[in-house]
């Protein structure tokens, strides 16, 4: 019996990680991308591989996650990453405040932390606003989102997957109560085609809704926009973080020889080319400024905008806080069978948000096979483009 | 070790196109130039002692045509060849040791000033200026 | 700003044509920003290859007024002045997949061959200044090259000699024998690129260096291979 054949939605962060962790339980995949890889939220990531510190306070699921997979990728991509760790500084009598929390939290979520003096603090990065009152050092690093799904999928693409960029999901197709079958059209021939499949799992982000809309059906995804400002120079080695709840533009990540600063939070109606607001950027700089002083008169490299696929839990919600983790859609509650959607979540838990999809699908499936993406070394993002060729 | 190949269609003009390039491509693209010119100019050079071979008149001939003005011209052009052509080569043979890659648009501009100079004493020379 | 952008448009084996894009775009919007909502709002079916929006992926380098460039960090003000077009074009010397995307499989097989790592050990002096964090032994960092195609394109020589390993991946072997240190891959490397398609077919045009976005200067790492190449010949290796 051949093996079943799904379709994935989407060639992000989610997308990519689900068609490595099906093609590995001997799924055959088709993964369908309206752009180039990785074009859509992913690419515009701010980069952070989260130790988790962030979130060990408000969002302690979210948290415990984020370690787990920082070590997981850690293991099977060790070429893509800066390992510099971060740092959580307090520059305020609040911030100070806020340490015992924080400390509590990183405990409580079996995050590696180390508490620092303010010397020590500027010993190690002594571009840091010399204000600095105390320091807490974190296991974060830095990765690009790109070459993460060019390995992603290189490694799907060996294990047999196909990846069909520049080719648009136009329809969803019913056999009944069932999807089973997409209409798309490729950009590179012109020409519109008919894919059929046992299974289609929407890993679209922040476009989840309109995919799901295809099939008559709805996911709560509020695409929450946000700004990353870029300047030409590296000032610190690690990544600099705020020590305090989240808020708007408190994280610094190095990169190359660049710095990110990011970010900020507003709902978007269509996460397509996102007008940046202006002053969105000079807060930026400013936030930027009083963690790293200078670092808003650095010649900035590039600004840009991109929507995070944010579940909402209730209308109106303050969707600065609301939970970054991620959730499975079954579809089939609302009539439309063999769709699934994943939505929700962050590239630093992408193979934890693949595994719970996969799993899902290949229970819908009748596939025994379980989750190995955290056991085996991905391959090279060059062999996504390389000897290969390009896809389809 | 069999790669995809690049671009399936060779591109010859992109020799010869230094417009919104820096100077190295603007050297690269003088270099070829100057080299396909004295390589006519070989043949044409050839073609001409050829003449020898048919007697005084003929040789004669060519020999008053090559002392007017605007012949002369072409004599100013060939030693501007000659010169750019062999101070770049040069500069060639010293990048492509690995010596002067630093500075090599000054050493660019410093030999073609060189070259100029040397243009413009030759021409002096060859129209009797001074 | 209304900015006119004059995009090439084609598919492998049809004739090209350039469309005209009208777009409004704020003072301070990225090339890149103007493709993308020429793409949003006027033309779904425009090709293009963008992720990261900031100079690291290398995924979006194009010609822009006939020169490489990144265009998510070439701002529209520096490349069109209010008067005539803003030209698009895909990177030169690849095989067109379509519109500005073209196929960089070449590219990234000779990245593969040259062995360099895309992250590299942060050496003495290149680290930001301050002290190392404790816990770690050695600091790392993402390799200049961002693997772009910039300088691949620019390259005269590439123009006519599909089989040449290219200045991106010549200077890949020169980043990869300086980050590991060991003298035999050293020598093995050297030799990979010490023949007629690889060190010696570079003509010196200095291009790639001068479009570089990164400042990678693939031209002196060829000619150091040669001086390189040299020694090692005079050495009776």
């Amino acid at each position: 019996m051949s093996a079943p054949h799904v379709i994935v939605i989407g060639a992000g962060s989610t997308g990519a990680a689900t068609a490595y962790d099906l093609s590995l339980r001997g799924v055959r995949v088709t993964v369908v991308e309206r752009g180039e890889i990785a074009s859509g939220t992913t690419g515009r990531n701010h980069c952070l591989l989260h130790s988790g510190g962030r979130y060990c306070v408000n969002d302690r699921e979210s948290a415990a996650e984020c370690l787990v997979e920082n070590q997981a990728l850690r293991r099977i991509m060790p070429e893509l990453l800066e390992l510099n760790g971060g740092l959580f500084v307090a520059l305020t009598e609040e911030d100070l405040a806020f340490k015992e929390r924080f400390l509590e939290g990183c405990a409580a979520c079996g995050i590696p932390a180390r508490e620092i003096s303010a010397k020590q603090a500027l010993r190690l990065e002594p571009r840091l606003n010399p204000g600095v009152l105390a320091a807490v050092q974190v296991p974060d690093g830095v990765f690009e989102p790109f070459r993460l799904c060019l390995a992603l999928l290189a490694s799907a693409r060996q294990n047999g997957a196909v990846v069909r960029t520049f080719t648009l999901v136009t329809g969803l197709i019913f056999s009944g109560h069932s999807v089973d079958a997409v209409n798309v059209h490729d950009y590179r021939t012109g020409k519109d085609e008919h894919i059929g499949a046992d299974l289609v799992i929407n890993a679209a982000g922040p476009w989840a809704g309109a995919v799901a809309a295809m099939a008559g059906v709805s996911v709560p995804v509020v695409p929450t926009a946000g700004v990353m400002v870029t300047v030409g120079q590296r000032l610190t080695k690690m990544v600099i973080n705020r020590l305090n709840k989240p808020a708007d533009g408190d994280i610094v990540v190095p990169q190359r020889e660049t710095s990110i600063i990011g970010t900020t939070s507003w709902k978007v109606e269509s996460a397509d080319a996102i007008p940046i607001p202006q002053d969105h950027v000079q807060r930026m700089l400013q936030t930027g400024d009083r963690l790293i002083p200078g670092i808003a008169g650095i010649k900035l490299r590039g600004v840009a905008a991109a929507a995070r696929p944010l579940i909402s839990k209730a209308s109106g919600a303050d969707m600065r806080n609301a939970s970054r983790t991620f959730e499975c859609f079954d579809h089939a509650t609302e009539g439309a069978g063999s769709f699934l959607t994943i939505a929700g979540g962050k590239t630093t838990t992408a193979l934890a948000m693949a595994e719970k999809i996969s799993t899902m699908a290949c229970q819908r499936l009748g596939i025994t096979a379980t989750c190995r993406t955290r056991e085996l070394p991905l391959a090279s993002h060059r062999a996504y483009y390389g000897r290969l060729g390009v896809a389809s | 070790m069999a790669h995809s190949a690049y671009s399936p269609r060779r591109q010859v003009w992109k020799w010869f196109n230094p417009l919104g390039r820096g100077l190295g491509m603007w050297a690269y693209v003088l270099n070829r130039v100057t080299g396909l010119a004295l390589v006519l100019y070989l043949y044409l050079h050839l073609a001409v002692l050829s003449l020898l071979s048919h007697g005084p008149s003929s040789w004669d001939g060519f020999i008053s045509l090559a002392r007017s003005r605007a012949f002369l011209a072409l004599d100013v052009i060939l030693i501007a060849a000659v010169l750019i052509h062999g101070l770049n080569g040069k500069r060639v043979t010293l990048l492509g040791l690995g010596i002067g890659m630093r500075v090599q648009k000054q050493l660019f501009l410093a030999l073609m000033a060189i070259a100029l100079l040397g243009v413009v004493v030759t021409a002096t020379k060859i129209y009797g200026w001074w | 700003m209304r900015v006119p952008l004059r995009v090439f448009r084609a598919r492998p084996g049809q004739s090209a044509h350039r469309d005209l894009f009208v777009v409004e775009v704020p003072e301070a919007a990225y090339v890149l920003d103007a493709v993308e909502l020429a793409w949003a709002h006027l033309d779904r079916s425009l090709m293009f290859r963008h992720a990261c929006h900031h100079g690291s992926c290398g995924s979006c380098a194009v010609r822009i007024q006939g020169r490489e460039k990144l265009p998510c960090i070439t701002l529209v003000k520096d490349v069109w002045h209010g008067k005539g077009e803003l030209r698009i074009d895909p990177l030169s010397n690849f095989p067109l997949v379509g519109d500005l995307v073209v196929d960089v499989g070449g590219l990234f097989d000779r990245l593969s061959a040259s062995e360099m790592a895309i992250t590299h050990a942060v050496g003495p002096g290149m680290a930001p200044a301050g002290e190392r964090p404790e816990g770690m032994e050695q600091l790392t960092r993402f390799q200049t090259c961002i693997e772009c195609g910039i300088c691949v394109s620019a390259c005269p020589t590439m123009a006519t000699n599909p089989h040449f390993f290219g200045p991106a991946a010549l200077a890949a072997v020169h980043s990869a024998r300086i980050d590991d240190g060991d003298p035999e891959r050293g020598r093995r490397l050297l030799h990979v690129v010490d023949t007629e398609h690889g060190i010696w077919r570079c003509h010196g045009a200095w291009e790639c260096s001068e479009v570089c976005p990164q400042g990678n200067e693939p031209a002196w790492r060829i000619m150091d291979l040669r001086r390189a190449a040299l020694g090692s010949m005079a050495r009776g290796g």
